[in-house]
């Protein structure tokens, strides 16, 4: 507890007041004849890292899955009520499914880059959304990706080398790349220090701090340590419910409810 | 039983080691009999092996080996007409008496007075009676030969030819073996003569088939099993793929997809002489294509072949880690390109090995192909699909069936080239996969 109070000191100020990027209002999901999430009504704000955090099978990475429609591709899950994107509602007929997800990027828990060439994983997403329309446009779009993710240095000369071959904490961080080249205004990341090594993951959370400026992050971790870091604004969900949502400093240092307090002491989880 | 347990828990406190009794000795002896078993049974099998192997190969070696007799061939404008006759009308050439040539040039090598008959024909039963063809193509390609006289090789009749690879017992008496002691005689004077040899069957590879053991080849077979491999790899490859993709990443999963899952693979274990019989009703019978096509065998090989490449694909396309989907699917790939940016290439080592094995089988396949006609003498090319010609095992399959000496070797000989065929892609799918095989 101590660990953590010591951690916010030195972590970012919340600033108050920021627009909303996402919105969702009474998320239900079922998998099959089992409910997830019992209503979740959260707002998400622009240019923040928000952090959803709760013990195993709360529903967490469902909720994270919602946002850019994931769940879709698997057939049980059936969504109910209402998620925005800039006021646009993400599950409404007309939109398409494709630019959402490149508005709405994604990485995930495992490192899962292409076993392709570090280009290659990194335009791939530019290709598909004609981004660029020659090739000077697309080594820009991945070089400027490969520096924002921090790694134009390790790779520069390397690109193309297969990127399965990088290590775990480099292949995250190209995985970063690969989800910020195509200029997404959202980027969800799943427990994306998981399986990553201690200075790795000190890498990806800097990482995260930066492209704040730039992107609104959603980002789901079993590491209090990491969301009191990271996140300026946490939610914590439990057996499917949204049981507080706050600035991410009143969370670990004076939460309101019982079972967010019984979270971050370690009581249960 | 808990009494046990707290009893061990106070032994251990106490400072005792608690008694276990798992019976160490019997957990090992009978993990060494089970690796006995195995060893035994890999025995076995590899004791099988070597036996096909080795009778396979004992007979059959010879018949890449073939007896040939250097005969000074006169080419006598008395049987051929001259040259001039011949460049006018090819009639006279095409119908001359080319045995008479290789007949008169074998009893003047040997010696022998041309009235007596049965000297002459003693002689003339060492030469295979096939030499008309080679003989007339010798003539036909280069006209000028016509009133010369050159050293022909010419085919040992299928006697001689396995009396010398001592497949026939000489020691019996002269009227139960086929070749009579006067042959003998003209055999000996032959070899001394250094006119016999033992030379490379390039025939074997190149003839169709023929009744005469000397002249019959497997050529026109391979040909025909060529075309049918063609047509299979075409139609069976594209549409198994395109089932199986559409089964394993776009199909929703219900009854009706479980229905055709289970009927997929009970159609792999279909007796493939049932395929035979649908190519025999709906591709000849119905469709109207001719018999003996390796178009309509294509076909039918095609059906035999389509459930063992959906199985593989379907594999292949299931081992690609769901990773790499989602990865895809988050970057905002449409589905058709995940599976066609992503997914299919990486499945592509397995669906080309399951290919490849599924060709390999419609190769040995000889039933399916006898109900449709492919089991037809055919000594000529076929120059297309739709021209009557036979397939590799099926040619094995006749021979089998020959009473001859000559055509037991080749029985062996055919299914050694086979093999051969066999082995070559079952090596390439390897190789494939070991090329293009990623771990993850």
């Amino acid at each position: 507890m101590e660990n953590i109070q010591a951690t916010l000191h030195k972590g970012p100020a919340v600033e108050a007041s920021r627009p909303i990027k996402m919105t969702s209002r009474d998320v239900i999901v079922h998998y099959g004849a089992k409910q997830a999430l019992n209503g979740i009504t959260l707002d998400i704000p622009e240019r923040q890292v928000t952090a959803l955090i709760g013990p195993s099978g709360c529903g967490k990475s469902t909720y994270l899955r919602c946002l850019n429609r994931m769940n879709d591709t698997i057939d049980s899950a059936k969504v109910r009520g209402q998620i925005l994107l800039d006021g646009e509602d993400v599950y409404a007929p007309d939109i398409d499914v494709v630019e959402l997800r490149a508005r709405v990027g994604m990485v995930f828990q495992k490192p899962n880059p292409f076993p392709k060439s570090i280009y290659e994983n990194v335009s791939y997403g530019p290709k598909i959304h004609g981004l660029a329309h020659n090739k000077q446009e697309l080594d820009e779009i991945v070089h400027t990706s490969l520096r924002k993710a921090g790694l134009w240095r390790e790779v520069h000369d390397r690109l193309d080398e297969p990127g399965t071959g990088l290590s775990g904490g480099q292949q995250q961080r190209l995985c970063i790349a690969r989800a910020i080249a195509v200029s997404p205004e959202v980027i969800l990341m799943d427990e994306p220090c998981s399986a990553l090594d201690p200075i790795a993951t000190a890498t990806v959370e800097e990482l995260i701090d930066e492209l704040r400026e730039n992107y609104t992050i959603v980002i789901v971790t079993h590491s209090m340590q990491q969301a009191a870091r990271v996140s300026q604004l946490t939610a914590m969900f439990h057996l499917g419910d949204l049981a507080e949502v706050g600035p991410t400093e009143k969370i670990f240092s004076n939460p309101d409810d019982k079972r967010t307090q019984d979270y971050i002491t370690g009581r249960f989880g | 039983m808990s009494d046990a347990t707290a009893n061990g828990i106070a032994d251990t406190a106490a400072g005792r080691k608690p008694r276990r009794d798992i019976g160490i000795k019997k957990r090992y002896a009978a993990e060494r009999r089970f690796k006995a078993y195995g060893i035994i049974a890999i025995a076995i099998g590899l004791s099988f092996l070597v036996m096909l192997m080795w009778s396979i190969f004992s007979k059959g070696y010879t018949a890449f080996w073939q007896t040939e007799i250097r005969v000074p061939i006169t080419f006598s404008e008395e049987v051929l007409g001259t040259a001039e006759q011949a460049n006018e009308s090819q009639t006279k050439l095409l119908m001359a008496n080319y045995p008479q040539l290789a007949r008169d040039g074998l009893v003047q090598l040997l010696g022998i007075n041309p009235d007596d008959k049965k000297a002459v024909s003693a002689a003339n039963g060492l030469i295979s009676s096939g030499t008309r063809v080679a003989l007339r193509d010798i003539v036909m390609n280069d006209l000028s030969v016509i009133g010369r006289t050159e050293d022909v090789w010419l085919y040992a009749s299928s006697e001689l030819d396995s009396a010398l690879k001592g497949q026939y017992d000489l020691s019996v008496e002269e009227s139960r073996r086929p070749i009579s002691d006067l042959q003998l005689q003209y055999i000996q004077k032959l070899q001394q003569a250094g006119a016999i040899e033992q030379r490379f069957n390039w025939g074997l590879f190149t003839s169709g088939a023929s009744s005469r053991a000397e002249t019959a080849g497997v050529g026109v077979a391979i040909i025909g099993s060529l075309y049918m491999m063609g047509i299979v790899l075409v139609l069976a490859l594209p549409i198994g793929v395109a089932a199986s993709i559409y089964l394993e990443e776009f199909a929703p999963k219900n009854r009706f997809t479980d229905l055709i899952e289970v009927n997929i693979n009970n159609l792999a274990a279909v007796p493939s002489i049932v395929f035979g019989l649908l190519g025999l009703a709906v591709f000849i019978n119905w469709f109207g294509l001719p018999r003996s096509a390796a178009l309509v065998g294509g076909l039918v090989l095609t059906l035999m072949t389509l459930p063992t490449i959906i199985i593989a694909t379907r594999a292949a396309l299931r081992a690609v880690p769901p990773s790499i989907r989602a990865a895809a699917l988050g970057l905002g790939a449409s589905k058709n390109q995940t599976v066609f940016h992503h997914v299919l290439p990486l499945a592509m080592p397995g669906i080309l090995t399951g290919t490849i094995i599924g060709l390999a089988q419609a190769l040995g396949e000889t039933a399916p192909l006898l109900l449709i006609g492919m089991v037809a003498f055919v000594a000529d090319y076929p120059s297309t699909p739709l021209d009557p010609s036979t397939a590799l095992p099926v040619q094995i399959y006749m021979w089998a069936n020959e009473a001859e000496r000559a055509f037991v070797e080749r029985t062996s000989g055919a299914i050694i080239i086979l093999l051969g065929f066999l082995a070559i892609m079952n090596v390439s799918a390897i190789l494939l996969r070991r090329r293009f095989e990623r771990r993850w």
